[in-house]
């Protein structure tokens, strides 16, 4: 397959996926307005307050006058040129709020993905070697409980020991808001501050990573392919490294894709114990606010980003098993 | 003799207070303050959302400043002069003051101010500023206020948190309330705007140009954002930050964190604010419609019990809805005692009287009991009040919503029994008592205000001629008669005047120094 070919097949993904978008926009902005209780009074609500006069002049300046059905024309016209809106409760254009939330959560995510992966599998791979050994009962039941547990209680304990207690990590936060480091300086600093909610956040999908692993490592060793391969005398390492591993990779790979949708949810929790500034944290804030400028804006970001890491998994899939083919 | 010695002492000590410890003082130093929840923006000219006076205080200067008697201060103002038929109030301005971009303030800015700005925009503004016909401006330095009416309680509201003064040149150009300087505030108080990182901090840098020569001593303060409450309270802990209040900690944390030989607490800081805890009844509604029954609730209620359980001692019983926070400017007023030791028989007796006697089951009816949707002790305390209605027979189921739900439902549809409640005194009673049973406050559609519906023409004419008393000793005489026939109508209950901790790390000290407490600006603060 040349690069040609895959260029084609990028676009023509991503043009099969410009139907599913305006479907959650449309869906989503339908949904909202099924909420009770709107923006004006919510502004009025944290303001402790205000006169009829103001209330109603909020009401005007948000479109709220206007039918639904031509809110939603004006909202979908202006996305065609990627203008989200603007925030009034933020007094801020919605496209500059999500840019600037954006890479705090890739770095997380990005982050997560690659210590719960590479650690997933490295647990589950070692457990299906050896299976049915108390090595591999240690590390299921690891993993259960780490799936158990609650994230929120995870992130505090791990704040109330490395953090308090040894002093080791930062509480909160994504650098030292009283040294301000500049150049190199900042990125340990911030390297500094992802520790402890990478780790919090790994552990959830680190267990189901792990389990799908040796389930799947399992799976695939018992196959014809294998009894082949040993037959033909090819060593054992051999056999599990260049063809066990890989095939047993492909449903854990495709996991990942689904979870990364999951991922800014249960971002949620781990933003707000670690104070870290991502989209989750601004979607619940938002949500609660009524503000649905921002939140629709939030909800297209993360339709785009699931899109997007989807057609990656596909790609992913073709460097892992060569008989699969694109198109 | 004695009686001399003892005045100079006083008087040695008055002006040590004055000069301050001026060799403790050292410049230098970054604060850390957390501020719960994130402020939506920094326009505190547009909105009155609570956190963004916890920012913005720091930026902007007000024409006044408060002591904790709420008694007026000197602030960009350097004298006032009310005539005395209290229709022109006449403000002398500081010269050589710049705004942080270098620009000179001027009579302009405050005319701009008042009439452009608050009159139209400012939540409160528009009832503040209410009687202000026109600001006139005869040279740079001279601000003149004209009042179509006296308005006493203006004077409590120019603060730089409540009514801060504006570059005209800045804020005058394009439209206010889509302003690009609505997150980047520009003004002249003691700290300079420097950056808003969303979700994490606002920065704060030292004015160098400050008006009060030497100060501010900070070099920086930095306002944290952090959603959870036990992150907050580690990050006071350990001294990541220094500065929480208005709740930020929760009530049970603030216990520990007060044990800490590195932390201090305090409930200074909220005179100018006073915050009450109440529950608001529908009064159009049966049987919330008989006097008896909501007589027969305010008794029900353990008061000593819900601040001591509930808000961990945090609190002092209302005796109606005027704080005790006015009583040294002469406001304050004490209604009918609900906390009488045979107040259970008392409710009881007022149901059978109303009509409701006990039935098999020993309930009288059942009810419905909101809870402001604000966090955990809220719902502590719906659990309390259902208690105490169990006691006198009354079956109370309790419903939790979020906040639009619950706004909506309190002030716009009036589809509610009772439902606990939390209103801010503010700086004057025409502020913030007002509003919850004058009867033009009774507006479908805004929060906050008569919920209740209720009103008399008897209460709604005291309120009218406290309005525009200029004499502060026969306001109060009139406030004293409403509270007493508020507080006997019942149409909300006060429950407790809501004493908030502020949790402060003792290497910093002077950082409340008004009764606006975190509200304050900051200027006085130093760091050990």
């Amino acid at each position: 397959m040349g690069g040609a070919a895959l260029g084609r097949y990028i676009v023509r993904r991503l043009l099969q996926t410009l139907p599913v978008v305006l479907g959650v926009v449309i869906l989503n902005f339908l949904l909202l307005q099924l909420a009770p209780g709107d923006l004006a009074t919510v502004l009025a609500g944290e303001a402790g307050g205000a006169p009829k006069e103001y209330i109603d002049q909020l009401r005007q300046r948000f479109g709220q006058d206007q039918p639904v059905l031509v809110q939603l024309f004006h909202y979908l016209r202006n996305l065609v040129v990627l203008d989200l809106g603007y925030s009034f409760r933020q007094s801020a254009p919605v496209l500059d709020l999500l840019l600037a939330r954006l890479w705090p959560t890739l770095l997380l995510m990005g982050s997560t993905l690659l210590l719960s992966l590479s650690l997933g599998v490295g647990m589950g791979l070692l457990a299906a070697l050896w299976v049915r050994t108390w090595k591999d009962h240690l590390i299921s039941v690891a993993a259960i409980i780490f799936y158990a547990t609650p994230l929120f209680w995870i992130g505090l304990m791990l704040i109330l020991v490395f953090s308090i207690k040894f002093g080791w990590f930062p509480t909160s936060g994504m650098e030292d808001v009283v040294a301000f480091n500049v150049g190199f300086a900042r990125v340990v600093d911030i390297a500094h501050h992802l520790v402890l909610p990478t780790i919090t956040l790994s552990m959830f999908y680190l267990a189901l990573y792990a389990r799908l692993m040796r389930a799947s490592m399992l799976e695939q060793r018992g196959l014809d392919y294998v009894t082949t391969a040993r037959a033909k005398g090819i060593p054992e390492r051999t056999i599990v490294t260049r063809h066990v591993f890989r095939n047993a990779l492909l449903p854990v790979v495709t996991m990942a894709g689904i979870q990364f949708g999951s991922l800014l949810g249960g971002s949620v929790v781990v933003e707000s114990v670690f104070a870290w500034p991502g989209l989750g944290q601004l979607a619940y804030q938002s949500l609660f606010a009524r503000d649905f400028n921002l939140l629709l804006g939030i909800f297209f970001l993360s339709a785009c980003l699931v899109v997007i890491v989807n057609l990656v998994v596909d790609i992913v899939y073709v460097l892992l098993d060569p008989r699969i083919r694109i198109g | 003799m004695r009686a001399l010695t003892k005045s100079l002492i006083l008087m040695a000590a008055a002006i040590t207070m004055a000069c301050g410890p001026a060799h403790a003082q050292k410049s230098g130093g970054t604060l850390v303050q957390i501020t719960q929840p994130e402020p939506p923006n920094l326009a505190p000219y547009i909105s009155t959302s609570g956190p963004i006076g916890q920012v913005t205080a720091k930026v902007f200067d007000g024409l006044l400043e408060y002591d904790f008697d709420l008694k007026p201060k000197l602030g960009l103002a350097e004298s006032f002069t009310v005539s005395p038929d209290g229709k022109t109030v006449t403000f002398k301005l500081r010269r050589g003051v710049t705004f942080h971009d270098g620009k000179p303030f001027t009579s302009a800015d405050v005319q701009f101010t008042i009439m452009d700005v608050l009159k139209t925009n400012h939540p409160r503004g528009i009832a503040t500023f209410k009687e202000v016909t026109a600001v006139e401006t005869p040279d740079e330095t001279t601000a003149i206020f004209k009042l179509a009416n006296p308005a006493p309680y203006m004077m409590a509201a120019l603060s730089g948190y409540e009514s801060p003064i504006l570059p005209k040149h800045v804020y005058g150009v394009g439209d206010i309330k889509t302003h690009p300087n609505a997150n980047a505030p520009v003004g002249t108080g003691p700290f300079k705007f420097v950056e808003w990182r969303r979700g994490e901090f606002v920065r704060l840098d030292r004015n160098t140009t400050y008006w009060r020569q030497g100060r501010p001593f900070l070099d920086r303060i930095v306002v944290r954002f952090i959603a959870d409450a036990s992150t907050r309270t580690a990050a006071l802990e350990k001294g990541e930050a220094h500065i929480a209040g208005f709740g930020a900690v929760p009530y049970n944390d603030v216990r520990k964190l007060s044990a800490l030989p590195s932390v201090e607490v305090t409930t200074k800081g909220y005179e100018m604010i006073s915050p009450l805890v109440e529950m608001v009844i529908n009064t159009k509604k049966a049987p919330f419609d008989n006097v008896k029954v909501r007589q027969a609730i305010n008794y029900a209620l353990d008061r000593k019990f819900v601040i001591d359980n509930v808000w961990f001692g945090f609190g002092k019983a209302a005796v109606g809805p005027i704080s005790s926070n006015f009583e040294p400017s002469g406001l304050f007023g004490a209604g009918v005692d609900f906390t009488v030791p045979d107040r259970i028989e008392r409710a009881n007796k007022l149901l059978d009287e109303a009509g409701f006697p006990r039935k098999a089951d020993g309930t009288r009816f059942e009810m419905v009991h909101d809870i402001t949707p604000y966090g955990e002790e809220w719902q502590r305390f719906g659990e309390a009040v259902q208690q105490a209605l169990a006691a006198v027979g009354i079956k109370a189921t309790l419903r939790y919503e979020d906040v639009a739900k619950w706004l909506k439902r309190i002030y716009t549809d009036y589809d509610y029994d009772m439902s606990s409640n939390f209103l801010y005194n503010l700086a004057d009673p025409v502020l913030g008592v007002h509003r919850g049973f004058h009867s033009d406050r009774i507006k479908k559609g805004t929060v906050f205000v008569n919920g209740s519906q209720w009103s008399s023409p008897e209460t709604d004419a005291l309120m009218d001629k406290a309005t525009t008393e200029a004499d502060a000793a026969k306001r109060g005489a009139l406030y004293r008669e409403l509270v007493t026939k508020v507080t006997e109508a019942s149409p909300v209950i006060y429950v407790h005047e809501l004493k908030f901790p502020t949790i402060i790390n003792k290497q910093y000290k002077n950082l409340i120094d008004s009764p606006l407490g975190i509200y304050g600006n900051y200027a006085n603060a130093y760091r050990e």
